[in-house]
C-alpha cells in the first residue's frame, strides 16, 4: 500500500526553533520586568508572544498538508 | 548509512517512532506554554514573591516599626510589611539615614543582611548599597525593592508603602553624580 509521506520541511522546523529560542528570551525578559514592578510592559509582551506561537503552531501543523520528498 | 550511524551503532527500537513533525509539534506547544505563562503574569494582580508593586499605592495598613532613636548607625531591625512572609529589612546608615528594603534577594531569593555597611546576600556573596539598594558585586543584577518609610512626631517609624524601583527613566544622574555636581558648582 502507498502510504503518502507527510513530513515537515527542515526550514520550517529550523523557523520553529528560533521562534522557541525568541520565545525563551522573551518570557525571561518579562519575568525580569515584573519583578522589577513594571507590570505594564506585559499586554505587548502577551501580544508579542501571542503571535510567535501562532506562527509556530501554524508551520508545525502546516506539515500534515505538506508531502515531503521521498526517502 | 551516515556516518553517525557508524560511530554509534545502536539500534533503538523506538527511535524512529518520534517524527520531525512531532518534535515540530512539541516545541510549538512549548512556545504556546511561554505565551500561557506570559498571560498568566498579565492576569494575576497579586505581585510575585519578592517583587515591588508600586501600583498599590501607600499601605492602607501601615506598620509600625518601634522609635526611631532605638536604631543606630549600622544597626538593622528586621519585620515583615505585606503579610507574615514578606520580610523586609529597616537599617540606619553611617550617614544616619534610615532606609527600609525588602529582605528577598533579586539574584535567588535569599534573605539579605546588612553587614559592613552594605547588604550582603551570604548565599552568593551579592552585596547592595544601602542607599538605593543597587547591586554593587555579585550575582544580583537588579535593585532591592524599597519600603517607604516614614517618622512621626512622636518618634515613632512606620512602613506605609513601597517605592518604585529605580530605573534609567527615572533616575536623576545629575543630582546622583557626585562628579557633576562638583562640575556644576564649579
Amino acid at each position: 500500500m502507498n502510504i503518502p509521506r507527510v513530513r515537515i520541511s527542515p526550514a520550517a522546523l529550523g523557523v520553529i526553533l528560533v521562534l522557541l529560542v525568541i520565545q525563551i528570551y522573551l518570557f525571561e525578559t518579562i519575568l525580569g520586568a515584573v519583578l522589577d514592578g513594571q507590570r505594564s510592559v506585559l499586554p505587548g509582551a502577551f501580544g508579542i508572544s501571542l503571535a510567535l506561537t501562532a506562527i509556530a503552531l501554524f508551520l508545525a501543523f502546516r506539515s500534515t498538508l505538506t508531502r515531503g520528498s521521498k526517502e | 548509512m551516515t556516518w553517525w550511524r557508524r560511530a554509534f551503532p545502536l539500534d533503538l527500537a523506538e527511535e524512529s517512532h518520534f517524527s520531525r513533525r512531532e518534535f515540530a509539534r512539541f516545541l510549538a506547544l512549548v512556545s504556546a506554554g511561554f505565551t500561557t505563562g506570559i498571560g498568566f503574569l498579565w492576569m494575576w494582580k497579586k505581585p510575585l514573591e519578592g517583587a515591588s508593586d508600586p501600583a498599590s499605592g501607600p499601605s492602607g495598613h501601615p506598620v509600625a516599626l518601634g522609635m526611631a532613636s532605638d536604631l543606630k548607625g549600622g544597626e538593622s531591625r528586621l519585620f515583615t510589611f505585606r503579610d507574615a512572609h514578606d520580610a523586609c529589612i529597616l537599617l540606619r546608615t553611617s550617614k544616619g539615614e534610615l532606609k527600609a528594603y525588602r529582605q528577598t534577594c533579586t539574584h535567588l531569593g535569599c534573605a539579605v543582611r546588612f553587614k559592613n555597611e552594605r547588604l550582603e546576600c551570604p548565599c552568593h556573596l551579592g552585596f547592595f548599597e544601602p542607599d538605593r539598594g543597587f547591586p554593587v558585586q555579585g550575582p544580583p543584577s537588579r535593585p532591592l525593592s524599597a519600603i517607604a518609610i516614614e517618622a512621626r512626631a512622636d518618634g515613632s517609624l512606620w512602613a506605609v508603602g513601597e517605592l518604585p524601583k529605580p530605573t534609567l527613566e527615572n533616575l536623576n544622574h545629575r543630582a546622583d553624580c557626585p562628579r557633576d555636581k562638583t562640575e556644576v558648582q564649579a
